[in-house]
């Protein structure tokens, strides 16, 4: 067996398993340094909207009143110990901003986190079922047992000659 | 902020008003071009009815006579709508919307589809040619009734057009005096601020509108009942022209939003954005699934779903723009298409879901997917996956919609709800783009995956440890490059392979060209998660002369000055970066209609973009400027990945070398009880 096909086998792969598994835990658990106050002024609004645009974002607008809105996150962030959930309760408060961008997962609205759910378990499902239906068209292919029983029957009864009409 | 405002050229004269007025020819031929159109389908459509039933070529014969008269139609509405604004004719009431004085002659042409009106005629022109190109390739077998009755169905959506523009949205409507301290302004100021405006619309209609033509197939088939594959052959390519079309124009739609709106980003999930996105989704997902019908005969009720549901969206984006139902910052105005827009949509769904379940003994196939694991399986589990994608989207975009009818209460759905379900939805794709160029058709056993992707693996291993090593943090991000190494590597070993055996042929074809895209959606892949994950962004006052530090690099403001053009007046200023060349990034307020656009100024780079925006509140003559730096890692790759895409697309147009005939005998069913498995050197089909 070559060099290139013994790397191949089962060890190999397990090699590359835990090396990636070793550069994942590396790279997601290390500090990253705690968040800028640009940082936490740039999440916050990305998740307020416009209170008087079409559809973006309090970080996306260039409108006035979303600069307002971000000088008063800036200041929140700078000046005061609230957390990010917080500020945005304040800011929703304080400038009737229109709404939040992200649904709640509550009530009525919560079915937009549930209905994709649902259709990807919906077609998961559906795989499923497909496939074992397929799965049994392809197991009524004759086996050798099958076979067998076919030419034990034949050989029993054997095939006689049908006179032509 | 700003010096004051500078008054245009001279365009109240009366003598000049009474002399423009007097000019009605342009609305008169307008409107005849869109009648003699809209009587030209009609009478093609129902002539190639009776010409299919009747068997009478004469008829036929005048049929390609009412087709070419819809196209010159088409082609005359729109030039003298060009005319119409090239000659400041302001008997229109269109013109006096999206004409001026000052427009610059390029924004004056693209001024046609600025608006509502001409958007609709630019959408008509070209839905015209593609039927008219049709009727042409198809010329000779007008007779077939699959071709005949496909051509009925696009004289039936180009006639609907033709209604659009003659009725709800007539851009030939006559006008009063005009205003001109109220009208007569240009087109928004988004649209004349950069050369995109010229491309960006032109190239996503063809798209949008290039899949009428495998739909008007796919109709076809389920009428004459000849639902085999043969209708699939004759418009792959032109589902892979309308695919290529619609990615191009997406990918300079992205471009144009982060050079014109000033906010550092490409995507926002605006429900117009997403308009376009939807047809695009179930448009993949159909390019990919048609190969498992081409190949084993199957899927055919889901290939005819795909093609209904990616016409029917292009007609519900349409819907969602134009009528105003929701709100964007690309949405035109409230008009009243909306009704005749979503009837459409509802026409289009109900006769597809009609046919199909009337055909439905026939859609039926006999074949089955042998194993998941297996290249109709990875398509399988593509085609869930794009759909539950477009089906997120479309919730989330029209979710707003829903609370409103039922509590009377707004509520918005932005993009951390779009980024929150797109993510895992693209992690998986991802990891589907890498597997499944290495499976066979049929079955694959462990050791022939085993040995196929071994070194496409360790191609993302290698992704992922240098990520890591430049200081790349975060689980979803790093997953994310890891895979895309995976998926590129796939792709790689593909094209070598196909290289190896057919020379610069092996570039060519459906599988090598379709490598080259996933090579571009790849890089797209990449440069999306880099610049969502890692961007760096802040706000700096600074003074001229002073220079602040942000992100290890240095800025400084070496002038701020006013300046004043023939239509905009606004402030410049000039930044050095890290001492060297100075950027301009500017504001300029529009005197027509008084609206702020910034222009951003960005150092481009192979690692990342440098963007500097000048926000309000900056003051010339203070010396002090208010200015926001974006750093975004890795944007270019993006550019370059669209690039890609389109060259992959024109490179999977052409026919590769082992071209076979979709009836082949591949197609029957095998014994899996006892059936070998394919050894890796089996690789007759990667």
């Amino acid at each position: 067996m070559s060099r290139a096909a013994s790397l191949k086998r089962w060890p190999g792969w397990v090699l590359l398993v835990l090396v990636v598994a070793g550069l994942l835990a590396v790279g997601s658990t290390r500090d990253a340094g705690a968040r800028t106050p640009e940082e936490r002024v740039e999440e916050i609004s990305k998740q307020l909207a416009c209170p008087v645009c079409n559809g973006e974002t309090v970080y996306e607008s260039r409108n006035p009143s979303s600069a307002n809105i971000r000088a008063e996150i800036k200041a929140q962030v700078t000046t005061t110990d609230a957390t990010d959930d917080e500020i945005i309760a304040y800011i929703v408060q304080q400038f009737e901003a229109k709404t939040q961008l992200v649904p709640k997962a509550s009530g009525f609205e919560s079915l937009v986190w549930v209905l994709p759910a649902g259709a990807l378990v919906c077609a998961c499902v559906g795989l499923f079922f497909s496939f074992r239906r397929w799965r049994r068209n392809v197991d009524t292919v004759p086996d050798d047992a099958d076979r067998a029983k076919v030419e034990a029957a034949l050989a029993a009864e054997p095939l006689t000659e049908v006179d032509e009409p | 902020m700003f010096g004051p405002h500078v008054t245009g050229p001279v365009v109240s004269s009366p003598a000049v008003i009474g002399t423009v007025l007097a000019e009605g020819a342009n609305g008169f031929i307008g409107h005849s071009a869109l009648i003699i159109g809209f009587a030209a389908c009609l009478f093609a459509a129902l002539g190639l009815v009776a010409a299919t039933t009747t068997h009478n070529p004469r008829l036929l014969r005048a049929v390609q006579s009412y087709g070419w008269l819809a196209l010159v139609g088409a082609v005359l509405a729109i030039t003298v709508m060009v005319r119409a604004l090239v000659t400041r004719d302001w008997s229109l009431a269109y013109v006096q919307k999206v004409g001026s004085y000052d427009t610059p002659a390029l924004f004056n042409f693209t001024a046609v589809w600025s608006a509502l009106e001409g958007s609709i005629l630019l959408w008509l022109l070209l839905l015209a040619i593609y039927t008219a190109v049709i009727m042409r390739r198809y010329r000779h077998r007008m007779n077939d009734p699959i071709v005949a009755w496909a051509l009925v169905v696009m004289f039936v959506v180009t006639a609907f057009f033709f209604f659009l523009a003659l009725g709800p949205t007539d851009a030939f409507r006559a006008a009063g005096t005009p205003d001109f301290s109220r009208c007569c302004k240009g087109p928004n100021p988004l649209l004349q601020n950069h050369v995109l405006v010229l491309f960006h619309p032109p190239i996503l209609y063809l798209g949008y509108v290039g899949f009428t033509v495998p739909f008007a197939f796919a109709i076809a088939a389920l009428v004459t009942g000849r639902v085999g594959e043969g209708w699939l052959v004759e418009t792959r390519r032109w589902a892979l022209f309308a695919w290529g079309f619609l990615t191009l124009g997406i990918i300079l739609g992205g471009w144009w939003s982060y050079e014109v709106l000033g906010w550092g980003g490409v995507w926002a999930w605006d429900p117009v954005e997403n308009a376009s996105f939807l047809p695009w989704l179930t448009g993949t997902a159909y390019i990919h699934s048609v190969m498992v019908q081409e190949r084993r005969g199957m899927l055919r009720v889901w290939n005819l779903s795909l093609l209904v549901a990616t016409f029917s969206l292009t007609i519900l984006g349409t819907f969602l723009t134009r009528s105003g139902v929701v709100n964007s910052v690309h949405a035109f105005s409230d008009s009243t298409i909306g009704p005749f827009l979503l009837g459409a949509f509802g026409v289009v769904v109900a006769v597809s879901l009609g046919l199909i379940a009337w055909r439905g003994d026939r859609l039926r196939s006999p074949g089955a997917i042998d194993s998941p694991v297996s290249r109709e399986g990875a398509f399988l589990a593509n085609n869930v996956l794009f759909s539950l994608f477009a089906f997120v989207i479309l919730l989330g975009t029209v979710f707003p919609l829903i609370v409103e009818a039922k509590d009377d209460r707004k509520i918005a759905v932005g993009s951390p709800f779009f980024d929150t379900m797109a993510q895992p939805i693209g992690l998986v794709l991802l990891f589907l783009m890498a597997v499944a160029p290495a499976l066979p058709w049929r079955k694959a056993s462990a050791e022939l995956l085993r040995d196929r992707l071994f070194w496409p693996a360790w191609c993302g291993v290698a992704t992922l440890a240098f990520a890591v090593a430049v200081g790349a943090t975060g689980f979803a991000p790093l997953l994310a490059f890891g895979l895309a190494g995976f998926a590129a590597g796939s792709a790689l070993r593909q094209l070598v392979l196909a290289t190896r055996r057919q020379g610069y042929r092996g570039l060519l074809g459906r599988t090598n060209g379709g490598m080259i895209v996933h090579l571009g959606i790849i890089l797209i892949a990449v440069a999306l998660a880099a610049s969502n994950s890692y961007t760096r962004s802040g706000e700096f006052t600074v003074a001229k002369g002073e220079t602040i530090e942000f992100a290890g690099h240095t800025f400084t403001l070496v002038d701020l000055t006013d300046f004043t053009t023939a239509r905009a007046v606004g402030i410049k200023a000039e930044i050095s970066i890290d001492g060297g060349q100075a950027y301009a990034p500017a504001i300029s307020k529009f005197i027509a209609n008084g609206m702020d656009v910034a222009t951003p100024s960005v150092k481009t780079g192979f690692t990342k973009d440098i963007y500097l925006t000048l926000e309000n509140g900056s003051k010339p003559s203070t010396g002090v400027a208010k200015i926001k730096i974006f750093i975004k890692p890795m944007i270019v790759w993006l550019w370059i990945g669209g690039v890609l895409c389109a060259v992959g697309t024109v490179l999977a147009a052409f026919p590769g070398r082992h071209r076979r005939r979709p009836t082949d005998a591949v197609s029957a069913g095998i014994d899996l009880t006892d059936a070998p498995v394919a050894s890796p050197k089996e690789v007759a089909d990667v």
